[in-house]
């Protein structure tokens, strides 16, 4: 077998190589270890030695020729070794036919953008301009240099923009367990059990229970994720309504019959609870229920959930009331006290995600209060800003209607003298012989 | 066991002792944790972390080098390479600089180099800052160097529960792990839970939520965020504050989805502010889905262009202070910039 | 009275059986190369390579008496120590082919190739690297009670690296089961010892660290054999380090990139009359160890080993790109 003389890779980044002249003819007497050609590389030019003894023949790379490494250029016969050159075209491929295997790959060329140009524009302002399907020029910026920023977008489209994705708040709390917690006041009669609205806690019940004066019996159960009952994860309202329903069953053991009071999504929970437990209700009293039509001012919620600070949470608490001057500085600072726990905010937040998605009551309750049989009432203020009374017109129910002008979402905040005579109307009728 | 029992639930510790616990509990687990170090041992380290441990656990585990950085870190590699899980002290961060073909060229890249078949679970421990007055070649705060290393993990612990979670889950881990103490943190107290618990590894942890602006901070910086926050919340700015805790890995769920909240970022280290922590995540975020989301340009505050002087005021200056930090954030959250 | 025993030590302290593997290895380490250089030339290997072609002696011997627990730490001329501790030169070359059977996945190459089954704890790119890593590695054997001595072999260039000098101070004040090998070859790629170093002989520094020195013929197994005998036993004692100094010659250049502008072909010639394993046969042959048939018995079967081993590397797998960040971490980062 003849010896391959091949051009050889003389350097890291070496992938062909000049050949710059041949030592040794065609046909002649070589000696291993002797020089037998020249290469140049993009670096330097140096001397290949014979890798063996005999002779050469079947020279394929001329000076001048670029020869990729490893290439077969000649071959070395040994003395009286039959030189037996294979048949066909020569070894060394000129530099056109070498493959690049280093090339990359080409990279498509990407649809072009109609650039705005010249507008200054944040990303946010860019997407929510996007959404709106309006181009940038149909706003004025107001940020430095003029740049448009999403509230100048905003504002013209009178609406929040729509975020690219679901906004979500940062995972924050983790879930506890156990069952909803309540208070018991001792007194006489049959007793009120008490279930408060979205954000508040039995502590809310103060002024009504001022006005109720102090001799009846009272059971207060807080939400959870609200006042002292753990931050249960929340799934939709039947999730909430089944905890409530334990917790009733567990507060109310002594009692052969009680009667329910709720506010807001307290009163929906009074409806759900009443719903199931029928023959253990004397009587309802629901105020500003939700769960009586899809409409609900889901902003007001979630900026109260959300609230870090008093200067956040007043604007928000402002909007519960008829006049904003019913809640004061010192109101709304100790509403935020109570409220300081980042978890407890953030187990809200979800809360309210889970029962009002996309700023909509999720869950029906005009069934419920369609089927009601025990004495029952309804007081609503004319002013709620968040649940407005019209959706109780919409509705079918024997309930006795109390529409209060003046009052807003939280009547049995801001008048509780009207609301306690209210219900303790309807308790008498309902304790009334038959 | 040593006398801390009975613990309650609000056991309150220093950083630094925070540090020593989870190194005694270690040690006292594990017979192949040793630490190692420039006196560490009687003279109890250059801020008293080691402390007494060398009369706990004996000087053939609380082993005091020769002042030989490069070699000793060296052979904290090849003990860990072959069984041994060695803790290392640096004096100083600054004198990483001294074994960095230990820490950058063998540490980090064995496990890749080897195809996997070999391990290095060493931690190196690097008190780092500045704000105590011992200038350009003590004070220098060195975490992005790390982070753009492959094969280290690189952790900032900014509270004594963390500090200690933290050694904890660098000795678990079966990498190298870098472990940047802040000297300013060391004496700050705060609550330690007993036992052996572990701080994960690659997880930001919001320590303040908010809506108008995100400030990502580490170490002595989230403190100094924290309290711009507080004043910044009294103007009726809320803004939420992001404990980074691990530079590398790098918690990116945290921050892009803070962002897409608040829709404006600052980022607050310690180091140079050029080529820094905040340049790697600013352009995590500018690259990622969140960037829709931005209604302001990315703020970063870090530290001056120029090494950390000696003058008191000029070290003041030279890196974010809560001043800095309140008007930095008070100008974005107000649409200036 | 019987007559001293004047063969040298590796024939009167080893068995035939273990001296024949030994020749076995070092025409394996010859041919290995060899083909390694082959490949190298014909574009099958790329990057570069450190041939120790003429240093066969100083990497077999000083690996005569070691175990698979006993540890070595390798430089980046250090194809011969891998097989000299027991690799296996299929696997070797298809880490040189990038191969994903490679003993490193095709992460490591040439310059890293490691077997740490076998004890071989890496060879390694950075002159000195490998000095405290094994100051380490003996220090884990003392701390877990074990009798493992570790190996560091470094080359003439690494003893003026501060490593080094830390390394051996820490092994001598810790007494640490650690021998350290320095392959004097004489020249750091281009800078010959004379240049680069002030003491005469490099087992000179042995003195600053307050441990043994020695310098022997690099070329002669049984001397270097001798020598690390002798410092593995004061290491297992628990005495501490040595230091031994082989005296040795690369025939081929620093790397594939070396024009060998700075020694002279008659300089080169003049070693490579010196073939350590020429000179190893002839002394098992001398000694009734091996006759002219079982050398070339030996010699056929490293052609044969290595080219198997060839044709196991180019039938291997390349990685998949897409694991290019796999082995960074113990678990890939979420």
């Amino acid at each position: 077998m003849p010896v391959e003389v091949i051009l050889p890779k003389v350097d890291m980044d070496m992938s062909h190589g000049t050949l710059a002249t041949w030592h040794v003819a065609e046909g002649e007497t070589v000696v291993q270890g002797a020089a037998l050609f020249d290469i140049e590389t993009d670096k330097a030019a140096m001397e290949v030695e014979a890798p063996a003894t005999g002779r050469l023949h079947a020279i394929s790379a001329k000076p001048g020729d670029k020869v990729a490494v490893g290439t077969v250029i000649a071959l070395i016969y040994a003395d009286g070794e039959a030189v037996d050159l294979p048949a066909g075209p020569a070894h060394a491929l000129p530099e056109a036919a070498v493959a690049v295997a280093a090339e990359l790959p080409a990279v498509a060329p990407v649809a072009a953008v109609a650039p705005t140009a010249g507008l200054r524009a944040t990303p946010a302002a860019r997407a929510a301009a996007r959404g709106a399907g309006l181009a940038l020029e149909a706003f004025t910026g107001t940020g430095p240099q003029g740049r448009i920023q999403r509230d100048d977008v905003t504002a013209l489209l009178g609406a929040p923009a729509e975020p690219p994705t679901p906004l979500r708040m940062p995972a924050v709390w983790s879930p506890q367990d156990g069952p909803l917690q309540f208070s018991h006041r001792k007194g006489a009669g049959i007793p009120i059990v008490l279930i408060h609205g979205f954000t508040a806690d039995s502590q809310s019940w103060a002024p009504l229970e001022k006005a109720l004066g102090p001799d009846r019996a009272l059971i207060r159960i807080d939400l959870p994720g609200h006042g002292r009952s753990p931050r249960r994860r929340v799934r939709d309202f039947a999730d909430l309504a089944r905890m409530m329903t334990e917790a009733f069953d567990e507060a109310t053991r002594p009692f052969e019959a009680v009667h329910l009071l709720g506010h807001s999504l307290g009163a929906a929970l009074v409806l759900a609870t009443a719903d199931i437990r029928a023959r253990r209700v004397a009587s309802l009293s629901l105020i500003a229920p939700a769960g009586l039509g899809p409409e609900i001012d889901a902003d007001t919620l979630t900026g109260i959930a959300r609230a870090t600070r008093t200067e956040s949470l007043a604007p928000w608490l402002r909007r519960l009331t008829a006049t904003p001057d019913a809640i004061s500085d010192d109101y709304a600072r100790a509403a935020m006290k109570q409220r300081s726990d980042p978890a407890l905010r953030a187990a809200q937040a979800d809360m309210a995600e889970a029962l009002f998605p996309d700023g909509v009551q999720a869950f029906d309750l005009r069934p419920a209060l369609s089927r009601l049989r025990m004495p029952a009432c309804v007081i609503w203020g004319r002013q709620d800003h968040i649940l407005p009374y019209r959706q109780l017109l919409a509705a079918d129910g024997e309930v006795a209607i109390h529409l209060l002008t003046g009052a807003g979402h939280v009547p049995q905040i801001e008048c509780p003298d009207r609301v306690a005579r209210i219900v303790a109307r309807s308790l008498a009728a309902a304790e009334a012989p038959v | 066991m040593n006398a801390m029992t009975p613990e309650s639930a609000l056991r309150t510790l220093t950083y630094a002792e925070a540090i020593r616990e989870a190194m005694a509990l270690a040690m006292e687990a594990d017979p192949t944790v040793i630490l190692m170090g420039e006196d560490i041992g009687v003279y109890g380290g250059a801020f008293q972390v080691t402390l007494d441990l060398v009369d706990r656990f004996g000087p053939d585990r609380v082993m005091d080098t020769p002042i030989s950085e490069l070699g000793g870190a060296g052979v904290a590699v090849g003990a860990a390479l072959t069984g041994l899980k060695p803790i290392f002290e640096f004096q100083f961060s600054d004198f990483a600089m001294l074994a960095m073909e230990q820490i950058v060229n063998q540490a980090a890249k064995l496990r890749y180099m080897l195809g996997g078949e070999a391990s290095v679970p060493v931690v190196f421990r690097l008190p780092s800052g500045s704000g105590t007055g011992a200038a350009a070649q003590h004070s220098q705060s060195i975490e992005a160097w790390f982070g753009h290393v492959p094969g280290l993990k690189v952790l900032q612990p900014s509270t004594p529960e963390d500090a200690k979670g933290m050694l904890l889950a660098a000795l678990a881990d079966p990498d190298p792990v870098m472990l940047f103490e802040h000297k300013l943190l060391y004496k700050t107290k705060g609550h330690v839970p007993a036992g052996h618990y572990l701080t994960p590894i690659g997880k930001a942890v919001v320590r303040r939520t908010g809506t108008d602006l995100t400030i990502v901070a580490g170490a002595i910086m989230l403190h100094r965020a924290l309290e711009a926050a507080d004043r910044l919340a009294a103007d009726g700015i809320d803004a939420e504050v992001i404990d980074l805790r691990s530079i590398r890995p790098i918690d990116r769920d945290t921050i892009l989805a803070s962002v897409r909240k608040t829709g404006r970022l600052m980022v607050v280290y310690e180091g140079v502010k050029a080529f820094g922590v905040g340049a790697e995540i600013s352009a995590m975020v500018a690259e990622s889905d969140a960037f829709d989301f931005l209604d302001a340009p990315i703020l970063r505050l870090g530290a001056a262009d120029a090494p950390v002087p000696y003058n008191p005021d000029l070290e003041r200056a030279s890196v974010p202070q809560v001043d800095t930090i309140e008007a930095a954030a008070r100008r974005l959250a107000r649409r200036e910039v | 009275m019987t007559a001293p025993d004047n063969r040298p030590f590796a024939i009167r302290t080893y068995a035939p059986e273990a001296l024949r593997e030994a020749l076995r290895r070092m025409y394996l380490i010859r041919r290995f190369e060899e083909g390694a250089e082959d490949s190298y030339t014909r574009g099958l290997i790329h990057g570069t390579m450190h041939l120790s072609i003429g240093q066969e002696a100083s990497a077999m011997a000083t690996c005569m008496e070691l175990t698979d627990d006993d540890k070595i730490t390798s430089t980046h001329r250090g194809h011969g120590h891998c097989i000299a501790k027991g690799a296996d030169v299929g696997r070797m070359f298809a880490e040189f082919f990038g191969k994903e059977t490679g003993y490193c996945h095709g992460r490591g190459g040439s310059m890293h190739i490691a077997d740490v089954k076998t004890g071989n704890l890496g060879a390694n790119g950075i002159v000195g690297g490998g000095l405290p890593i094994a100051v380490g590695a003996a220090l884990s054997a003392k701390r877990l009670g074990k009798s493992d001595v570790t190996i560091c072999f470094f080359g003439d260039g690494a003893n003026n690296e501060g490593a080094f000098h830390e390394s051996l101070n820490m092994a001598s004040i810790w007494k640490l089961p650690v021998i350290f090998v320095c392959e004097n070859n004489q020249y750091g790629m281009s800078t010959s010892i004379r240049q680069s170093t002030a003491v005469a002989r490099i087992s000179d520094r042995a003195a600053s660290y307050a441990m043994p020195g020695v310098t022997v013929d690099g070329n002669d197994f049984s001397a270097v054999a001798e020598a690390v005998h002798h410092a593995i036993a004061r290491a297992r004692a628990g005495d501490g380090p040595s230091l031994v100094e082989n005296i040795t010659y690369r025939w081929r250049g620093h790397s594939k990139s070396d024009r060998n502008r700075y020694r002279t072909k008659d300089e080169i010639e003049e070693w490579m009359t010196r073939d350590p394993i020429a000179r190893f046969q002839g002394e098992l042959i001398a000694h009734g160890i091996l006759d002219e048939g079982g050398a070339n018995a030996i010699a056929a079967a490293a052609v044969a080993g290595m080219e198997a081993g060839i044709a196991f590397a180019k039938a291997s797998p390349s990685p998949a790109v897409s694991d290019v960040t796999r082995y960074v971490y113990a678990e890939a980062l979420g």
